[in-house]
């Protein structure tokens, strides 16, 4: 079946469209602001992307038959390309970032919700600012459309198990609508940002720093305002907001359904939902004690506070940064590396393997010793009460085999920049994961370290790699994506 | 069904006999180069070994016909950590280190054939002393080819479920008739390959005191040098080529030699895991030599290839000797050395690591998956040798490859209590884990691992015989399905 280009273009004019129309909140704020530049490429942008759209829409027309598993693919990973490429444009038209590949590095790190940036002063204009939260925000919600439209009904391993365990509700008593769901989803995402920046407008940070960190903290983005992160506000309260939001962005969106309606005993019986909170609980504890011990911290309180930051920002991919983990002693550290290959729940804004997948792992893991002692015995993967279908289970297996294979040949061309292992090494998991921010040279979320342009490029790439889960990008580059008629049938 | 205790006393006491009489050698070398302290030390150890391993062997007892599976396990892990535990013994008597920890972390590094030493300062010690921490190497190899085909067969006991406990699975089926017959000629080649590399280095100008101890760290895959800095030591070409392709054929897997043997070359051609193997070491070197050039570390491509090769090939062979200090190459060389750790050489070699067979399964399983989402109903079976690799194997090779990647974690996170930085902690466990040696930071080849506490030597040493022993041997003694299998 050849794929089906017009539909294609028209769902690429649609997201096109949605992207000029959110540059416009950027554009008022660049005109309440007084900053004529960006409010001029803002509104330059905006058009051309309206335009494309309508040109788009123009040419094509809405699908008549539904679409294939490759052209889904192909719209999800074209899309995020193409809204990056726009979403570059008013960083460098309004001359903010000189350099165009910086100026895409800022734009694909926004919309994969990372976070990161390669530049090194922090006086932006205050619209570019709310532009990088907004590329943050859409990324976020644009994500969880992907996984929960697109996902399940092509299957990704990880969240095909998640979708098992916690399927979505049907509204209808017969087959639940995508786009009702989307509807819901939408709802609760825009319910969650308001509710963030409200709460993180009561603090004492104006009303611009709530928005942006509302925004950035709901799309588990972790967008870093100020040098030295959250500490800079010195305030309890603020870092429990962003905590507590950064949580509920990172756990299943489907279970909220459950939620509205009513459904509390499987929130409580599920397995990802709880194995994420355990390991929040019990890394921070461990992190904590360890801080304290360390004497960085003067009081216990001030240590555990610290830790459970932290651990929560990376485990929730946001790369929020407190104090300096760069000083923290070796345990610590290590504890939080590992965090890195964790990430939050599937069907979330978060990135990275997911914690179903580690469920998975660790189920796998535990049956092998079974099959080692009992080489007869019949033992399936159970989830919940469920068994997991074995194509489920190797399909997981081959999702973490490829991340860790992504990671470390990642790790090998970043390592061409001849920073030190532990900067190359943190750096690319958090670029792969999402999060944004590492150790070394990296810790501040900054990678202006990697000079050379060629790499910039290639950090763009394994963002949107492990923010598209794998396979999207990946698939690009299989021969029989493009052509069916080269699939190997031997 | 109880444990089979009776088989696991007459195992432990062959081994305290096996043990006893592989001291015979450092014993002899003591006695040449006239090293009283070291002779006694050796003779207080050989003469209990031996007693205790008679009796343990010859003492009445009803012999059950049954042997379970998890009569293996046992039998394999207790004997290995009982090795280690023994021969840590002559290393404290003879004064070489004082605290039996560190001996005994030696010990495991020796017959898990890893090459990893706590010792900052390895030329002050007596040549006996240092000939029975390589020798360690040669019988911790010839161990793990043939502990499990060889050795427990003439107990009476069926050796199949140990080669199934020890080796991967897809690559050992039955060649011969019976399995010591393999197993005999394993030996066979590793004592051919080790009598032909000690003649090589001595035509090098070795004396055959340093040939032999070189020789032993090579063909068992270790990596101990009598000297600190290691083969840099004889700064020579052709000792470095000599050992490298001892090194590359240590790698390789015994049973495809033998294949070859009965075969001819083309075994070799139809090999997957060989191919892998190869293509791994080429590639690597490839990028490493590229690597040390480009970022003008030697001048000129040659030199630079015969450091990169040596430094691939050891790494990757989990041999671990080195003819240069690799921690002072750029970030990328380290980068890729960094990835060889978490290859290793061929299933049924001397090597450790996740092996070249389990990569190339994990990898097929990769590309069946692509091609399962893009087109859902294509039928593609798992291929391996142009046989079907059936779904409980390559599962089980799953878990394998996962459990390997957590203990590599887990132990990180431990080692890193001793507060040094992340790279020497997860390098050192990434190390003992694949029995390399080395690692990077502060523990690179020209450095030792003397650094740790007490606490982190016991879990690497520990990860070493975990390592050694394809994890699921000894961690499957951890879990309670273990001892009460039916309960």
């Amino acid at each position: 079946m050849p794929l089906n280009f017009r539909a294609i273009l028209h769902a690429l004019g649609f997201i096109v469209g949605i992207n000029g129309i959110a540059m416009i909140p950027s554009f008022i704020c660049a005109l309440y602001f007084h900053e004529t530049k960006p409010a001029f490429s803002f509104c330059l942008c905006a058009v051309g992307s309206l335009l494309l759209a309508f040109l788009s829409f123009h040419f094509s027309h809405q699908p008549k038959k539904s679409l294939s598993v490759r052209d889904g693919y192909l719209i999800v990973s074209a899309s995020w390309i193409l809204c990056s490429l726009i979403g570059a444009l008013p960083y460098w038209l309004s001359g903010t970032v000189p350099q165009l590949i910086n100026a895409v590095f800022e734009s694909v790190s926004g919309y994969t919700t990372t976070g990161a940036t390669v530049l090194t002063e922090w006086d932006f204009p205050n619209s570019i600012i709310l532009w990088r939260a907004t590329t943050n925000w859409l990324g976020g919600m644009a994500i969880l459309m992907f996984i929960i439209s697109v996902l399940p009904l092509f299957g990704t391993g990880g969240h095909r198990v998640a979708y098992a365990e916690a399927p979505w509700p049907s509204y209808t008593r017969t087959s639940p609508r995508i786009s009702d769901l989307s509807k819901t989803l939408f709802t609760l995402y825009i319910g969650l940002t308001v509710a963030a920046v409200l709460l993180l407008s009561f603090s004492s940070m104006g009303w611009f720093d709530a928005l942006i960190n509302g925004l950035g903290s709901v799309s588990t983005a972790g967008l870093l305002l100020h040098p030295g992160g959250v500490e800079y506000y010195g305030s309890f309260y603020v870092e429990m907001v962003i905590s507590v939001f950064t949580i509920l962005s990172s756990i299943n969106f489907v279970l909220y359904l459950y939620l509205i309606q009513g459904n509390l005993k499987d929130i409580k019986n599920n397995v990802e939902l709880r194995v994420f909170l355990s390991i929040i609980l019990v890394v921070s504890l461990f992190v904590g004690l360890d801080l304290s011990n360390s004497g960085l911290y003067d009081s216990l309180s001030m240590a555990f506070r610290h830790a459970f930051f932290q651990v929560v920002s990376i485990v929730t991919t946001s790369g929020y940064i407190i104090g300096n983990p760069q000083l923290w002693p070796g345990f610590a550290k290590a504890l939080l590396f590992c965090l890195f290959f964790i990430g939050g729940c599937s069907a979330s804004t978060s990135g990275s393997i997911k914690v179903i997948r580690i469920v998975v792992l660790f189920k796998l893991i535990s049956r092998g010793f079974v099959k080692r002692l009992h080489p007869h015995a019949i033992s399936a993967i159970r989830m919940g009460k469920k068994n997991i279908p074995s194509p489920m289970v190797s399909s997981v297996v081959a999702f973490i085999c490829l991340y860790g294979a992504t990671y470390l040949c990642s790790a090998v061309v970043l390592s061409l920049q001849n920073l030190d292992f532990e900067t190359t090494l943190s750096a690319t998991a958090a670029l792969l994961s999402n999060t944004g921010c590492g150790f070394g040279d990296v810790a501040y979320g900054n990678f202006g370290e990697f000079t050379n342009p060629l790499l910039k490029g290639f950090m763009c790439i394994v963002m949107l790699i492990g923010r598209l889960e794998l396979f999207s990008i990946f698939f690009l580059f299989v021969p029989s994506f493009w052509n069916t008629d080269r699939i190997n049938l031997k | 069904m109880d444990l089979n205790l009776r088989a696991l006393t007459k195992v432990a006491g062959l081994l305290l006999v096996v043990l006893g009489g592989s001291m015979m050698l450092p014993l002899i070398v003591g006695l040449l180069y006239h090293e009283p302290e070291s002779v006694r030390a050796f003779i207080v150890v050989i003469v209990p070994c031996l007693l205790a391993g008679g009796v343990l062997i010859l003492i009445p007892g009803r012999q059950k016909s049954r042997f379970s599976i998890r009569d293996g396990y046992l039998i394999v892990t207790v004997s290995w950590a009982l090795a280690s535990l023994i021969g840590a013994i002559p290393f404290v008597l003879s004064g070489a280190i004082p605290s039996y920890v560190d001996a005994v972390f030696e010990t495991c590094s020796g017959l898990s054939t890893t090459g990893a030493s706590i010792l900052p300062d390895i030329e002050s010690l007596s040549k006996s002393i240092l000939f029975w921490r390589s020798f360690t190497h040669w019988i911790g190899g010839m161990g793990i080819l043939i502990l499990a085909v060889a050795l427990l067969p003439t107990l009476g006991i069926g050796g199949q479920f140990l080669a199934k406990a020890e080796s991967p699975g897809p690559s050992l089926s039955k060649v011969t008739p019976k399995i010591s017959d393999t197993a005999k000629m394993f030996y066979l080649l590793y004592c051919v390959y080790t009598v032909l590399e000690v003649i090589l280095l001595m035509f090098g100008g070795m004396n055959l005191y340093d040939a032999l101890i070189h020789t032993f760290g090579t063909v068992g895959t270790g990596g101990f040098s009598n000297y600190n800095n290691s083969i840099a030591h004889f700064d020579s070409a052709y000792i470095d080529g000599v050992i490298t392709i001892f090194m590359f054929l240590s790698g390789g897997s015994y049973f495809l030699y033998f294949l070859v043997f009965r075969r001819g070359v083309k075994a070799f051609i139809q090999d997957g895991e060989f191919k892998t193997y190869l293509l791994i070491v080429a590639m690597a070197t490839l990028l490493v030599t590229l690597g040390l050039w480009g970022f003008g570390i030697y001048p000129s491509p040659l030199s630079a290839f015969r450091y990169g090769v040596f430094s691939v090939v050891s790494i990757v062979t989990t041999t671990g000797f080195a003819n240069s200090d690799f921690v002072l190459w750029p970030t990328f060389c380290q980068m890729v050395l960094f990835l060889l750790f978490f290859v290793g050489g061929c299933s049924s070699s001397t090597a450790g690591g996740i092996k070249p067979i389990r990569l190339l399964v994990m990898g097929k399983l990769i590309k069946r998956t692509v091609g399962l989402k893009l087109h859902p109903n294509a039928v593609n079976p798992l291929k391996v040798n142009n046989r079907i690799l059936p779904v409980e194997v390559a599962s089980g090779i799953a878990a394998f490859t996962f459990l390997y990647i957590l203990l590599f974690f887990i132990g990180g996170i431990l080692v890193s209590f001793d507060n040094t930085d992340l790279m020497t902690a997860f390098s050192a466990v990434g190390s003992c884990l694949g029995n390399i040696g080395p690692g990077f930071g502060a523990v690179g080849p020209m450095s030792n691992y003397s650094l740790f506490s007490d606490g982190s030597t016991i879990v690497l040493s520990f990860l070493m015989i975990t390592g050694r022993l394809e994890l699921f041997t000894v961690i499957i003694l951890f879990t309670k399905k273990f001892w009460y299998p039916y309960g």
